[in-house]
């Protein structure tokens, strides 16, 4: 079906039945009102968010522990995408631009938000769109972007492909206030305590597991104060 | 162009971060009157960097949310004369601070003071190993300063940060535990060494073995409650693991604000002024002083302060591109090696080292602190052999546990697949078993490494950025690789250990990279020294060309020692304000003959 605006995608995702079953701790579904997802995306298309689940989680999948989307990242990338982050805040943008060697960094006069809309519309636009390949075809799709050095559409597909990593990364690790590490996915999987971070009796009591769970700025235990939205890669 | 010209104070200060509000503290008690000019905001560690809302690895480790807004100022770089310059875009490879407290606020508080022969540089090595032992392509010098001159500054720097070590030197008896390499110190550090976690014990005992001297790495994160000199009363630090890149909201991280800023704040003598960009420093008609400095106000007027002494104590760079737009000085020129102003600009070479442990050890990682490390300095500097090493300089060893931030923390095995499931599995296998060691070494200065304003791009007032030209010299790859490998063979002998791998960002064959984040330790462009031929100040960080302006910080560093420049800059405030207050003040002039 299309969904041009429809948030109340429904759940086919890669694996579909893996999610409750192999994700016992991270049940995506806690009560019926979970499904009701009408929430509009802050910047991302449809398309963009079913095009960035698929290539998220190639980068990140299921195994134990949810896959990146499944934890949020899509969600995370969106809200980056949409605010100061994505507006290029931390860049400084004035031309002329030039490219430069790989020593001196980000040449581009995309902000972030565009470099990853540009990329995007760059690989779709260049023949199979990601998310109708099957598993294995998607991850090789990734390789084959991870080794390219030329243009991605108006963008470099290296460039573009360096912020499709750190995003995703950024995603499945960040406090879940900002709407990835869903249920503290990623804390859990290392280990991680979170921001409540006091050791002074532990430092040196070495070799002693710490088992405390997480605990993230919005004082929440169970890291789920805003579960991802469903995304659908059969639209 | 001018809005408002103010009433004429004694001294203006340009900077809020440790050697500004230093300067304004020393120096308000001298009885001079002092206003201190911050391009950012205010901020205190109470009210701005408490938990768990600091504890934010994506605001402020990732995002750069203490860092200043490279929107409004940046530089241009190249690695070469050869390639145009072009703006650094995003933070990565250094990452200058801004609001009160400047740097200050999130560096690490790795405290450390010179080794006597980093001060006498050209003549220590020229001493030791002949006059031909340094390589021709260094301009490296002395810094017109002794260990011993510098040494009850760098004392007491150390209490006002209530730093924590143990010391190996102690009124010249070596003592083992502490750096058996150090100068002597006057008295031990005012607070014990920091409690170790067993990844850096691991790596002592190794170290120990192989008959070298590790000690505690010496840190002004602080292990008990102290009050210092000013009667700040600072807290012991909680290991949180949020230090470098985070204000401290526990009062255990010495910073300028609660260390200084909070104990002058109230002065009669002290005003501070924040969100005022000094845009130029003013000289007079004959062009042989200073008359104060123009800023622009949080209003966006143009305001002009007068003053009789101008103190320049922004970053590093930024005193530089000061200097450089204000037209202090003679700037440096590469084709006739003539000029200082820009001259001598060097960085600091730094190498990773990983030890992978058995999963019987669980290092704990997210324990952490800035200067939480068990350091080997038998390679630092030249306490060991140069000889036939065909290189000056070396840089020290540590095993550190700064923090286990899962962004950004997730040390795999070499060989490794760098995504999906395998990644995913290594990432989850490695998190707690890791032990992460760092080669932290000198860059010496070349004529061709240096500091202009670029011919293309401006800043958010118009004025030329500063371009920074920068590559490794063949020295210090080659220092960076032979102690690398030193610190590789102290991880093999580690117990526990399954596999080791290394980074060298100083690598042969590399060139230096702008993008990967390595180390905020900008160092020289304004060098200090005795001879005005080749050196911005004189010997107490008074400019030879204007005797009002004093000038402050690491850029004063006439090539980088193996150390963190804290410790080091901060003893050079303390000299420069005790001539400042006995010697210039009561009789402004230039204090050295040119």
């Amino acid at each position: 079906m299309t969904t041009a605006y429809s948030r109340r995608a429904v759940l086919r995702q890669i694996g579909l039945g893996g999610i409750a079953a192999a994700t016992v701790p991270f049940a995506s579904v806690q009560h019926a009102f979970a499904q009701l997802d009408d929430r509009p995306w802050y910047y991302l298309t449809d398309a963009e968010a079913r095009w960035l689940a698929a290539a998220c989680d190639v980068f990140i999948p299921q195994d134990e522990y949810p896959s990146a989307s499944q934890a949020g990242v899509v969600d995370f990338i969106d809200l980056q995408l949409g605010g100061d982050y994505g507006r290029g805040a931390g860049l400084y943008l004035q031309g002329p631009f030039r490219d430069g060697t790989p020593s001196q960094g980000y040449q581009l006069q995309q902000t972030p938000a565009e470099l990853i809309r540009q990329g995007i519309a760059g690989h779709m636009g260049e023949g199979q769109v990601l998310f109708d390949l099957d598993g294995a075809a998607r991850a090789d799709a990734v390789q084959t972007l991870s080794e390219r050095d030329d243009m991605l559409g108006d963008v470099p597909a290296a460039t573009f492909f360096t912020e499709l990593r750190s995003l995703t990364n950024e995603g499945y690790f960040a406090d879940p206030i900002y709407l990835g590490n869903t249920q503290y996915a990623g804390w859990r999987m290392v280990g991680f305590p979170g921001a409540h971070a006091y050791y002074l009796d532990r430092v040196d009591d070495h070799n002693r597991p710490h088992r405390q769970p997480p605990m993230g700025i919005a004082h929440d235990p169970s890291g789920r104060s805003t579960l991802p939205r469903l995304i659908s890669p059969e639209g | 162009m001018t809005d408002r010209i103010l009433p004429k104070t004694d001294v203006v200060i340009v900077g809020g971060g440790w050697t500004g509000l230093t300067a304004a503290y020393e120096l308000a008690h001298a009885g001079q009157r002092c206003v201190v000019l911050e391009r950012g905001r205010a901020r205190h560690d109470a009210t701005h960097f408490a938990g768990p809302e600091e504890h934010d690895e994506l605001k402020y480790a990732i995002r750069y949310g203490h860092m200043q807004d490279i929107k409004k100022e940046t530089l241009t770089f190249r690695n070469n004369r050869r390639q145009t310059a072009l703006p650094m875009r995003k933070w990565g490879s250094f990452m200058p601070g801004s609001g009160l407290g400047g740097a200050g606020i999130h560096w690490n508080g790795q405290l450390w003071r010179p080794l006597p022969s980093d001060l006498e540089m050209r003549s220590h090595y020229e001493g030791r190993y002949g006059a031909g032992f340094i390589p021709d392509d260094l301009s490296i010098q002395d810094w017109g300063v002794t260990y011993e001159e510098l040494e009850p500054h760098l004392d007491f720097f150390e209490r006002i940060c209530g730093a924590a070590g143990y010391a190996g030197n102690l009124q010249g008896e070596a003592r083992s535990g502490g750096n058996v390499f150090e100068g002597a110190r006057q008295g031990d550090y005012p607070n014990p060494a920091m409690k170790q976690p067993i990844s850096n014990t691991l790596f002592g005992r190794a170290a120990s073995r192989m008959g070298l001297h590790p000690f505690p790495m010496p840190s002004a994160n602080v292990t008990q409650a102290y009050e210092n000199p000013y009667g700040a009363q600072l807290h012991p630090c909680t290991y949180c693991g949020f230090c470098e890149r985070f204000g401290c909201g526990y009062f255990a991280k010495a910073d300028p604000i609660i260390c200084v800023y909070d104990r002058i704040k109230d002065h009669e003598n002290f005003e501070i002024r924040f969100e005022a960009q000094v845009l130029r420093v003013m000289k007079s008609a004959d062009g042989q002083t200073a008359t104060g400095v123009a800023y622009q106000d949080a209003d966006g007027a143009d305001v002009f302060q007068p003053a009789d002494t101008v103190c320049l104590n922004a970053f590093s760079l930024w005193n530089v591109h000061l200097m450089l737009v204000s037209g202090l000085g003679e700037p440096y020129d590469p084709e006739t090696r003539t000029g200082v102003i820009g001259r001598n600009y060097s960085y600091q070479t730094i190498a990773a080292v990983d030890a992978f442990l058995e999963d019987e050890i669980i290092t704990n990682p997210f324990m952490g602190a800035g200067a939480l490390g068990v350091v080997v300095d038998d390679f630092n500097g030249d306490n060991f052999d140069h000889a036939e090493l065909g290189f000056v300089g070396g840089g020290y060893i540590a095993c550190k546990q700064y923090h286990g931030r899962p962004i950004s923390y997730q040390p795999v095995p070499a060989g490794t697949a760098t995504w999906g499931l395998e990644w995913k599995q290594a990432v989850r296998d490695n998190y707690l078993h890791h032990a992460d060691m760092v080669v932290h070494g000198s860059s010496m200065s070349t004529p061709e490494n240096y500091l202009d304003l670029d011919p293309t791009y401006t800043d958010a007032y118009g004025r030329p950025l500063l371009r920074m030209t920068f590559n490794f010299p063949q020295n210090d790859r080659r220092m960076s690789e032979y102690v690398t490998a030193r610190a590789v063979e102290i991880a093999q002998s580690m117990d526990h250990v399954t596999s080791v791998s290394s980074t060298n960002l100083a690598a042969p064959g590399s060139d230096y990279s702008i993008v990967p984040y390595q180390t905020t330790h900008n160092v020289g462009g304004a060098v200090m020294g005795t001879d005005p031929a080749t050196s911005a100040v004189n010997r107490f960080g008074q400019m030879w060309d204007h005797h009002n302006v004093f000038v402050f910080g690491a850029c004063l560093f006439p090539q980088n020692l193996g150390y963190n420049p804290t410790g080091p800059l901060m003893g050079l405030a303390y000299w420069t304000l005790e001539h400042m207050k006995t010697d210039y003040l009561p009789n402004p002039r230039p204090l050295m003959d040119s």
